[in-house]
């Protein structure tokens, strides 16, 4: 059951990369459309199976693979993971709907059969590293994501796409090169017979080797979520991405860090989680408040939604220092209205650049003119940012009110800078509106 | 009567608008002679004029039924014989036949009325809370700047005066009292606070002035687009001309304010005071209206410490030919009144014009509204011209010192559009739309 969503994209994203070029755009748009829907309602479906009641992974599927390097075919969904593969499948949706803004004044998308199977493939290497349970088969889904994403970049992304895409590439590759190196000295310290989660306990090493291990994992994740000083790829990735990009890179991709952060960082080394945790809870409250700070500081809508992003994750990090259980429910649920807010985000700002064409603050006013404006967008974006600025009766504060509620009384001090923060929040999305 | 002779009996002139006073002493408008321009202009005032023969039909029932009327909830439901009164210059029993149709209300505003918007038969109070209604606020709008701008130009004007003079006051106070009679209760207001009704009185008196100017309008702009159809108005200086003709035709017709209480008539402002209508209508409406209005809530700040708005009144500057039309439908902008009532009546050129340019159907409100004030440009050209015909030389005159006075007349015009609010640049460019 959860295989599907990992084949089938693959299989459609064959299947349209390699349709000969004479069969029209429109039959690979309707064919991505098709195949991501049905991943979709695939997704609802799963919703339905779920057991609430029950601790663990569910839905498990064991395939032994390359037992000689401890590779195993091994997938199981848990309350962690179901939320973001629901979420993952919703933004494919999305954006292979949305991708082709082929309106009146915008250019229809260039090579759309390239296009839509790499968000396919993108939909596969998340579904499969949300699911794996196994280290090294999680390991080759964060990396499948790389390349999709990097030929999004650079393929249909703006002027400075070239320098974006190739930051993205290397920030992202050391990334990998960390957690592949914390997974394979992990799997030799502690003697583990295989790489699958189940295997591997780490109460026999010493604290030492746990602290270099969980700092060298924490690295490797930061630059994905990203923390504040690995952050530098983001607002030009984010920035040069064309809106479909966009969106799967904020929505998707940085859930992915925030992912592994809580699955394997807290997962794997729950003893030195509490050495660790004071410091990530204050790098939690300086992303924050250096996101808020720096977007209120920018000039384009679209890098403001950027480090409005950066912020953002900051309240997951700081859910997750905290570690109780009201925090953690506020971080999955941080992490969903996150995505969901982001994307929001990035498409208006698309449309709105699509249609006025420019992202310029200064030069953008007036969008509200019923008739000669962006009416409907413009409202959309007030709803947006009031979201992400955490007004009530939006997913936005509910996440962060969780996550403030249970951090309080772990990091009081740090709770309230990004307390801070949020008002912060509303100062820069104020200025953009 | 052309350019090159003007030029070559005086000097050049040193005014940034030199081109358009150039064009005036040639015989020609304030807006250039296009084609375009044509159509926009005489099909706004066929659009302009359904609206206006209601709305002088509904002023003189205000002024000479409603009058004081506490709590008047039917102001705007004309009864049948005011639908039915015979202008007084078209039809067959006109005293100057200006419009060689019907002399009651225009079939088309009939219907309207009649239908509305929705084309379905119901009682006009539905339809009035409906908001399926002519939007008579307007035309209440414009005599109002009319009334509050009092005292305009002195020297020329003595209606207003003589709303100030004890004669009125004796006129008004036996008009009050016959209104009231058998009613204590306001009898007893009116003793106690003389001013009270009275100030209502000469409300009621600018009512009257401005429906007895608009029932010279409606059929001259009628005329105007029977004539344009029938391939007699070929050109803006043609339209402009017929305008001014027009002008010196109808400038002695009366102004005067009479109020039909129980069958009886109270002469307000008698006939015999010899108000007429160039002088103490046409004169002043265009300076309040086109000039001067008052500034519009949702483009101005009233506050008194933001000096946004001038302390003096004859440097208001918020007239149509200053009025910044793109937000028209928004809120706290005037205009948009008109423009809706307007929309109803466009004549099938205009509306397949409008489809081919901005955005078509959807924002064809403004662009009807700046064709609106390409037309009302070509009026104030046609006032600007009688006016020089009526106080200085013909254009053709040898003598050059006269052709001096013209040059300086029309230099101190143009002097009014310096300010850059002033939309005379932009008609000047088609694609000011």
């Amino acid at each position: 059951m959860l295989s599907l969503l990992i084949w089938l994209p693959i299989v459609g994203a064959a299947l349209i990369g390699f349709t000969p070029g004479d069969v029209p755009a429109r039959r690979a748009r309707l064919g991505a459309v098709a195949i991501a829907g049905f991943l979709f309602l695939w997704t609802l479906w799963l919703l339905t199976q779920f057991n609430l009641s029950t601790a663990g992974p569910q839905l498990v599927e064991y395939l032994p693979w390359i037992q000689t390097l401890g590779l195993s075919y091994s997938l199981g969904i848990d309350g962690l993971s179901l939320p973001l593969v629901a979420l993952t499948n919703l933004l494919v949706l999305v954006v292979v709907f949305s991708s082709d803004f082929a309106g009146q004044d915008a250019k229809p998308l260039q090579r759309p059969r390239l296009f839509y199977s790499l968000v396919l493939l993108i939909s596969s290497g998340m579904a499969g590293a949300l699911l794996a349970q196994n280290l090294l088969l999680f390991f080759l889904f964060y990396e499948l994501e790389l390349i999709p994403f990097y030929l999004l970049l650079v393929i249909w992304g703006g002027q400075r796409r070239d320098y974006a895409g190739m930051k993205f590439l290397i920030y992202t590759a050391v990334s990998g090169i960390l957690i592949l190196a914390a997974f394979l000295a992990l799997n030799w310290l502690t003697g583990a017979s295989s790489f699958d989660y189940d295997a591997i306990a780490t109460e026999g090493l010493s604290q030492r080797t746990q602290l270099i291990l969980l700092t060298v994992m924490l690295i490797g994740f930061g630059i994905k979520i990203p923390l504040v000083p690995l952050h530098t790829w983001l607002p030009d990735a984010y920035v040069e991405a064309s809106t479909p990009t966009a969106i799967l890179l904020g929505g998707v991709l940085a859930k992915l860090g925030t992912y592994g952060l809580v699955r394997f960082c807290l997962g794997l080394f729950p003893e030195t989680w509490s050495l660790v945790s004071p410091g990530l809870s204050i790098i939690a409250a300086v992303c924050v408040l250096y996101g808020a700070m720096a977007a209120i500081a920018q000039k384009d809508i679209k890098r403001m939604v950027a480090y409005s992003s950066i912020g953002h994750m900051g309240y997951v990090l700081l859910g997750t220092a905290a570690l109780t259980p009201l925090a953690m429910v506020g971080v999955v649920a941080q992490m969903v209205s996150h995505g969901l807010i982001l994307a929001l985000l990035f498409y208006l700002v698309g449309v709105v650049e699509a249609k006025v064409g420019t992202r310029e603050l200064d030069v953008l006013n007036g969008l509200l003119n019923p008739i000669r404006g962006l009416p409907m967008t413009s409202a959309l974006l007030i709803l947006a940012g009031m979201a992400s600025a955490g007004i009530p009766g939006m997913s936005g504060f509910i996440a962060e009110f969780l996550v403030f509620q249970g951090s309080f009384s772990t990091f009081p001090i740090p709770t309230l800078f990004c307390v801070v923060g949020t008002g912060l929040t509303a100062v820069y999305f104020v200025i953009l509106l | 009567m052309n350019t090159a002779a003007t030029a070559t009996k005086i000097p050049p002139s040193q005014h940034p608008y030199a081109n358009i006073i150039y064009r005036l002493e040639a015989g020609g408008a304030m807006l250039p002679d296009t084609p375009e321009n044509l159509m926009q202009i005489i099909g706004l005032y066929k659009a302009y004029a359904v609206p206006m023969d209601f709305y002088w039909r509904d002023l003189l029932y205000i002024a000479e039924q409603v009058f004081l009327d506490p709590l008047p909830f039917f102001k705007y439901f004309i009864p049948k014989e005011y639908l039915e009164r015979h202008n007084h210059y078209a039809g067959d029993d006109a005293d100057l036949r200006i419009w060689r149709g019907e002399a009651t209300a225009h079939p088309e505003l009939l219907e309207f009325i009649e239908k509305g918007e929705l084309k379905m038969k119901l009682p006009r109070i539905f339809h009035h809370w409906w908001h399926d209604r002519i939007n008579m606020e307007f035309a209440e709008e414009c005599m109002r700047s009319m009334l509050w701008h009092r005292g305009m130009s002195t020297s020329v004007n003595q209606f207003d005066s003589y709303l100030d003079s004890d004669e009125y006051k004796a006129n008004a106070d036996r008009a009050i009292r016959a209104y009231f009679k058998g009613n204590p209760l306001m009898l007893g207001l009116h003793n106690a606070f003389p001013e009270l009704f009275l100030e209502q009185c000469r409300q009621m008196s600018y009512y009257s002035n401005l429906g007895l100017f608009w029932e010279v309008m409606a059929p001259v702009f009628f005329e105007m687009s029977d004539l344009y159809d029938e391939g007699k108005i070929a050109s803006v200086p043609d339209a402009m001309n017929f305008l001014v003709n027009g002008i010196f035709a109808i400038a002695g017709r009366p102004i005067y304010h009479h109020v039909y209480i129980r069958g009886e008539c109270y002469e307000i402002i008698p006939k015999s005071k010899g108000f007429t209508w160039l002088y103490e209508a046409a004169l002043p409406y265009v300076e309040a209206v086109f000039y001067r209005t008052s500034p519009f809530r949702g483009t101005k700040s009233y506050n008194a410490q933001a000096g946004q708005v001038p302390d003096d009144q004859k440097d208001f500057h918020y007239g149509v030919l200053y009025a910044d039309k793109f937000p028209v439908g928004t809120a706290g902008i005037p205009p948009t009144l008109l423009a809706q009532d307007m929309l109803h009546f466009l004549p099938q050129y205009l509306v397949d014009y409008y489809q081919q340019y901005c955005r078509g159907e959807d924002d064809m409100l403004i662009q009807l509204a700046v064709s609106f004030q390409r037309s009302m440009y070509c009026v104030t050209s046609a006032v600007i011209q009688a006016l020089r015909t009526a106080l200085l030389y013909p254009l053709d005159d040898p003598n050059p010192k006269h052709l001096k006075a013209n040059r300086a007349f029309f230099e101190a015009q143009m002097d009014r559009f310096l300010r850059p609010e002033a939309r005379l640049r932009d008609i000047q460019n088609q694609n000011y739309r």
